[in-house]
């Protein structure tokens, strides 16, 4: 039955880029369409295509952009990205990204590595980042290797802050300009891993 | 790394409230390795190595999953190496599934690659599915 539906509504768009509205719509809604001509189509064109929709909510391109664990997730493994990745949920393991915030209500047991770290939820681990800020809702124990630090007042913080990002290291140091995730994984004590 | 235990699997849809959950966004240029587990959506556009529960699960026409994947409703539009168990399953133009699709009611559009069997199950299997059984061959 939706097929007859889409044939009519195929015949109707001959007539105007817009005009996808049935002709047994109201008047009022045709008057308005010539000022906002883009928009109404998709409400107008919803009805006839049922079976289509899904096919075409996966194909828009929503997949460009930061990365989101919500609050109602979990993950227990690792995470690495080469873009941004917001933490609103829960994360057992490590994360990698170029820029990691950690949102309040958030809870991180792992090593943050990152160009840039925002926490602003609780960390339990270390975090290893070029520029590391604690928020005044931050709750962090364990050790912050950073260059560039900023706490704010509230902030908890249980462990040593270090600069040493990247230090003695010249994988780490290529790193801070070019986020090559294998870089910020080696530690700056380790010197294992700049061998490897 | 402790298994954890599988969440309690969902037969009805979300309450109204709880849809307002945000749902989780896992980008093109993420790696996940590990467990994931949501209550409410997950939308997968990077590649995912793991289990994966969750109320509704998109894998996005880019996305690659490696595991398996118990859910309440699951759309695929990118690759899936593994198992599914999912009361409803749609999968898109652009899919390509290998493995097992447990489910009890399937969409296959037309252009979509499965290489998989696909068993029928009722929904009280759903709802007492604790623990996944063990892959076969």
């Amino acid at each position: 039955m939706s097929m007859f539906n889409r044939n009519d509504k195929v015949n109707d768009t001959n007539t105007g880029t817009n005009a996808g509205t049935n002709p047994g719509m109201n008047t009022g809604e045709t008057a308005r369409l010539p000022e906002i001509s883009p928009v109404p189509a998709p409400p107008a064109a919803k009805p006839a295509q049922p079976v289509a929709q899904p096919v075409s909510n996966i194909a828009a391109p929503r997949n460009i952009g930061v990365s989101v664990i919500s609050k109602a997730l979990k993950i227990t493994g690792q995470l690495e990205s080469t873009e941004d990745i917001r933490i609103d949920g829960e994360v057992e393991g490590d994360v990698r990204a170029v820029s990691v915030t950690v949102g309040s209500g958030a809870k991180v047991k792992g090593t943050v590595y990152g160009n840039a770290v925002e926490l602003s939820g609780t960390i339990d681990g270390k975090i290893e980042a070029e520029k590391v800020v604690l928020t005044s809702t931050a709750h962090m124990t364990g050790d912050v290797i950073h260059r560039d630090l900023r706490i704010e007042s509230g902030a908890y913080i249980a462990g040593n802050c270090r600069p040493e990002f990247g230090k003695n290291e010249d994988r780490a140091a290529h790193s801070a300009s070019k986020p090559t995730l294998t870089g910020l994984a080696t530690k700056s004590s380790d010197p294992s891993a700049i061998r490897a | 790394m402790t298994i954890p235990p599988l969440r309690a699997f969902r037969i009805t849809p979300r309450d109204p409230k709880s849809a307002e959950l945000p749902a989780s966004h896992l980008g093109q240029a993420l790696t996940a390795e590990g467990f994931l587990d949501t209550d409410g959506d997950l939308h997968i556009h990077g590649r995912v190595f793991g289990r994966v529960c969750a109320d509704r699960l998109v894998l996005g026409s880019g996305g690659y999953l490696e595991g398996d994947v118990v859910a309440r409703d699951v759309q695929i539009g990118g690759r899936l190496s593994g198992r599914i168990f999912a009361l409803n399953v749609t999968l898109d133009s652009s899919a390509d599934v290998t493995g097992r699709i447990f489910h009890h009611e399937v969409t296959i559009a037309k252009g979509a690659r499965v290489d998989a069997r696909m068993p029928w199950r009722p929904p009280s299997y759903f709802e007492s599915l604790t623990q996944l059984p063990e892959p076969r061959p």
